[in-house]
């Protein structure tokens, strides 16, 4: 009895381990090939034998990228347009979170719905106005036109992980925070903000990625090398350039080493905060 | 100088009456304790006098000054809660010295007056750790450190010692009745244990449902509860209630309690007359303490069903009629179950309520 | 409060307080009406960038708007690009591919999500790396994403298509999305890498709370572990999973930023979905009346199939 019962144990651990091995490959793999192909020589990549392991490595192909394109500000122009968008999501969806963690009164429950269901508007329903409105006012083609446009479909998501984060500060803190003499904005400045500081933190590492890594809205709301985002340069580049596949390859893996940071740094606080949001919601 | 006096306070959230028209006066240096099952508005009142709830009408003077409007920290006031709030991203110099900080108290003053609180609490050497790294126990001093600093004119617990095991609470309520002795402060203590508010009190304001059903002192509580509710709330185990009739027994009064088997008790002189009373339909309450076992005369005699030892004393569960009754009684009692036993009654130690109402008879 | 403030602290401090910015915010927060304040900022702002477009975006739909053609105008035209879009092959077409598109993205996205959750909650040693591996491709952008594919599938190149050959499994190279009958499964299976470590992340936060007794009293009661997931895990990560179907489904058909540059709806139609068209209709005819038409019908629906799913999902439930 007890044989079996560790041979099947056994059996179900040497499963796991196979399960995960695979995912894992599945998963890697594409990333692990395109560092490779991006370390190649063109002629190595074109060629009629598949080199799985690269014979020699140049960095050429990052050299390429970066100096003979407008790559460089394509990442500027993204890195402004995260930060303009985390900073807004920071200001406007901190206030809301607090207001929905902390407060109960009549409609709460329908206004947290209410920002819940944006989400489930279509992207392109809402870019086509987008674009004549912000046409219309002189955002379009903007950086901060962008940002907004990325805060707001941002920010419901934003308000229900910090959320999550504002629950877990007990709300005695602030009672005894008004006692010592605090008033509200004070208790929540002075002693909820910095509690949920983690929060705070993987709650805006969720938006910039999200932010950093937007194509749709992007594609149509920028027009000039002055304000696009570097997904978007890099998918013109393609089809204008026949951009080789290495030099292509050199600027994913540029791009998608501030993702790879950051989530490696706040990957399980994020976690945490994305699925509680979802679990309880 | 710091009396509390609460006139017609209400709150109610939305349909809901969370409190019924509370009135109270405190005088100065009392220790009220609210006690009550959880929901019966005792922790709503607590805030409202804190200032962080606002009441939906009614009136709360701290000393003469009406305090309504006034914001929490202007009350002078200070609060013990019962998860502590302390702040969990500072030290305990700061935690305990917070208060004084938001009022601009010099570094100095502040820091001897924290310096002083933390010596009478026994905290002084914890002064550098974070809340994180503290004891149960340990937070609830540093918890009761920060209120003491600021010399209040009235401190407010809510449950202070709830999250503490069971010799801890002992521990830190003897703790906390010195504090009193010592400072004299006016003290509003919320619970649902009835020792601690047996032991700390003043006065007990028994509640539930939003209503104040008794104020008094802890023995009139203990002794004359004004209802059934007071008098099961308080004490443990819980008051017996025999439902029955009363009836002449010879030269005393008796009770045929209800049901198709009917028992008969015979009920100890009491200073009110019961006359009045004859042929009606009460409830008697009778404390498991104000037994006696005695085999000689006793006032009842039931079937013993089940024999609980507790070491100080034994707790024997007897059938009377329809109705079961405990009964405390000395160690080293040699009872089985199954057997009969006779007990009486204390003089001067029973409640008659009204079935109906629940209410006490006089 | 105020006159009290004065009438306690003297004229001068009094002032100072007025106009101190932070003290009125101070003030402003002892209010009642606090609470709602806290949400005037992100109200405005989803007023302005998501309600008052989305609204806009309907009366487009029944209205002449092509930026392209000025001459035309931007007249009231009725249900005139409903009745067309009921003429339009290519929408019927597109409708058709989402419908697959959605629900193979997601039986494979939920079973391999499952699996890699499952795999995971069993917390062997090592495992834990894994973990945040199979997590990684989620939170990837969806243009690398694509062309990480686009270079792995490539018809001459593709190291995909070379350990197929060498495996025995194709005679020669396969240009998968050339091939209108191989296109849209590629794709899916693109998406399906990108999208599975969602159902992972959210599986397994849901199996960490369902309680160890349960598992225990099952295998007392001689449950074997299929028979535990169908009747303990699954039942129990009911909503988890209502709440990530729904969620994936309406990220699936709302966005069409991976086949865009995937296929870009190619070869043919073959790989054409509803947002795609819509945004191309957009995009490049600048038709945006009819893009908008389109736009509202995919809201339409999503609505009604997140309506059903819901009532389906609580009926069984009871």
């Amino acid at each position: 009895m007890i044989t079996t019962s560790r041979r099947a144990r056994l059996g179900w651990n040497i499963a796991t381990y196979a399960v995960l091995l695979t995912l894992t490959v599945f998963c890697i793999f594409p990333l692990l090939w395109t560092l490779l192909t991006s370390l190649k020589y063109e002629a190595d990549i074109v060629t009629q034998t598949m080199q799985y392991i690269p014979k020699r490595i140049t960095f050429e192909n990052y050299v390429t990228i970066w100096t003979q394109s407008g790559f460089p500000t394509l990442v500027f122009n993204s890195f402004v347009v995260t930060a303009t968008t985390v900073v807004l999501c920071l200001i406007t969806g901190t206030l809301a979170a607090y207001s929905f963690s902390r407060f109960h009164y009549p409609g709460r429950g329908a206004l947290m719905l209410g920002y819940l269901v944006i989400r489930m508007f279509p992207a392109v329903l809402m870019i086509i106005p987008l674009f004549i409105l912000m046409r219309g006012v002189g955002l379009l083609d903007s950086r901060f036109g962008l940002a907004l446009a990325y805060t707001s479909f941002l920010l419901p998501l934003f308000v229900w992980m910090l959320k999550g984060f504002f629950d877990a500060a007990p709300k005695e803190l602030e009672s005894a925070a008004r006692i010592d003499g605090c008033t509200r904005i004070g208790a929540m400045i002075r002693i909820v903000l910095p509690l949920a500081r983690n929060g705070l933190v993987a709650t805006s590492v969720f938006v910039a990625i999200a932010a950093w890594n937007e194509f749709l809205f992007a594609l149509m709301l920028t027009t000039s090398q002055g304000s696009r985002t570097w997904p978007v340069g890099l998918q013109l580049m393609v089809g204008e350039f026949q951009l080789p596949w290495g030099v292509l390859a050199a600027g994913g893996i540029i791009s998608i080493i501030p993702v790879m940071i950051l989530f490696a740094i706040v990957q399980r606080t994020m976690v945490h905060g994305i699925t509680a949001g979802a679990v309880k919601g | 100088m710091s009396t509390l006096t609460l006139n017609g306070v209400r709150k109610s959230f939305g349909a809901l009456d969370v409190l019924q028209s509370i009135d109270l006066k405190l005088e100065d240096g009392e220790f009220l304790v609210l006690l009550g099952p959880s929901g019966c508005g005792k922790s709503t009142l607590l805030n409202i006098i804190a200032g962080l709830e606002t009441p939906t009408a009614g009136d709360i003077r701290i000393g003469d000054k009406r305090v309504n409007d006034v914001h929490p920290k202007n009350r002078n006031i200070a609060m013990v809660f019962q998860s502590y709030a302390l702040y969990p991203t500072m030290p305990v110099e700061r935690n305990i010295g917070f208060g004084l900080e938001m009022r601009g108290v010099e570094t100095d003053t502040r820091k001897r007056a924290v310096d002083g609180a933390a010596r009478m609490l026994q905290v002084d050497h914890l002064l550098d750790r974070k809340p994180g790294q503290l004891s149960g126990g340990q937070r609830q001093r540093v918890a009761m450190g920060r209120a003491i600093v600021r010399e209040p004119e009235l401190f407010l617990f809510d449950e202070p010692l709830s999250n503490l095991d069971a010799k801890l609470r002992a521990e830190m309520r003897t703790e906390i009745k010195r504090l009193h002795n010592r400072l004299g402060t006016t003290v509003v203590y919320v619970t649902h244990d009835q020792i601690e508010a047996m032991t700390l009190g003043t006065r007990i304001a028994v509640m539930k449902g939003g209503v104040i059903q008794q104020l008094a002192d802890p023995m009139t509580t203990y002794e004359k509860p004004a209802n059934m509710f007071v008098a099961g709330f308080i004490g443990s185990p819980s008051m017996n209630f025999i439902t029955g009739t009363l009836v002449r027994d010879g030269e005393h009064v008796g009770l045929t309690t209800d049901g198709n088997n009917p028992a008969s008790i015979r009920l100890p002189r009491v200073a009110a007359n019961l006359d009045a009373l004859l042929g009606r339909k009460v409830v008697l309450g009778v404390r498991p303490e104000s037994f006696q076992a005695d085999g000689a005369a006793p006032d009842l005699t039931g079937t013993i069903d089940v024999v609980e030892p507790t070491g100080p004393d034994t707790l024997v569960v007897l059938a009377l009629g329809n109705q079961t009754i405990t009964a405390r009684l000395g160690p080293k009692l040699t009872v089985a179950t199954g057997e009969t036993l006779g007990l009486s009654i204390q003089p001067d130690s029973i409640s008659l309520f009204d079935p109906d109402s629940g209410n006490r008879i006089e | 409060m105020a006159e009290r403030m004065s009438a306690l602290s003297g004229p001068s401090p009094s002032l100072w307080r007025r106009l101190d910015p932070a003290a009125a915010l101070g003030r402003l927060s002892e209010t009642r009406y606090w609470m709602y304040l806290l949400l005037v900022p992100s109200a405005i702002l989803i007023l302005a960038v998501v309600l008052y477009p989305t609204v806009y975006g309907f009366q487009l739909s029944f209205r002449q708007m092509r930026l392209n053609r000025p001459d035309l105008g931007t007249g009231f035209v009725g249900f005139k690009h409903y009745v067309a879009m009921w003429n339009d092959k290519v929408f019927w077409l597109s409708l058709r591919n989402t419908a697959v598109w959605v629900t193979f993205a997601v039986v494979i996205e939920f079973g391999l999500g499952l699996l890699a959750a499952l795999a995971l909650n069993r917390n062997l040693p090592g495992t834990k790396i894994m973990g945040v591996l199979i997590l990684l491709p989620y939170f990837l952008p969806n243009v690398v994403a694509g062309h990480m594919w686009a270079l792995l599938l490539d018809p001459r190149l593709g190291v995909i298509n070379d350990i197929l050959v060498r495996l025995g499994f194709l005679e020669t190279y396969k240009a998968w999305f050339a091939d209108p009958s191989t296109a849209l499964g590629a794709a899916i299976l693109v998406e399906a890498w990108h999208g599975f470590p969602f159902f992972a992340l959210l599986l397994l936060a849901g199996l960490k709370g369902v309680p160890d007794d349960l598992y225990k009293a099952a295998s007392v009661d001689g449950a074997g572990p299929i028979r535990q997931l169908r009747l303990i895990t699954l039942p129990m990560l009911r909503s988890v999973i209502a709440a990530a179907v729904i969620l994936r489904v309406i990220g699936l058909v709302n966005s069409p930023d991976l086949l865009l540059i995937l296929t870009g709806g190619g070869p043919g139609q073959s790989t054409q979905v509803l947002s795609l068209y819509a945004f191309q209709k957009a995009y490049k005819d600048f038709n945006f009346g009819y893009a908008g038409a389109l736009s509202v019908v995919m809201f339409v629906l999503l609505m009604v199939f997140a309506w059903a799913y819901v009532r389906v999902s609580k009926v069984n439930q009871d």
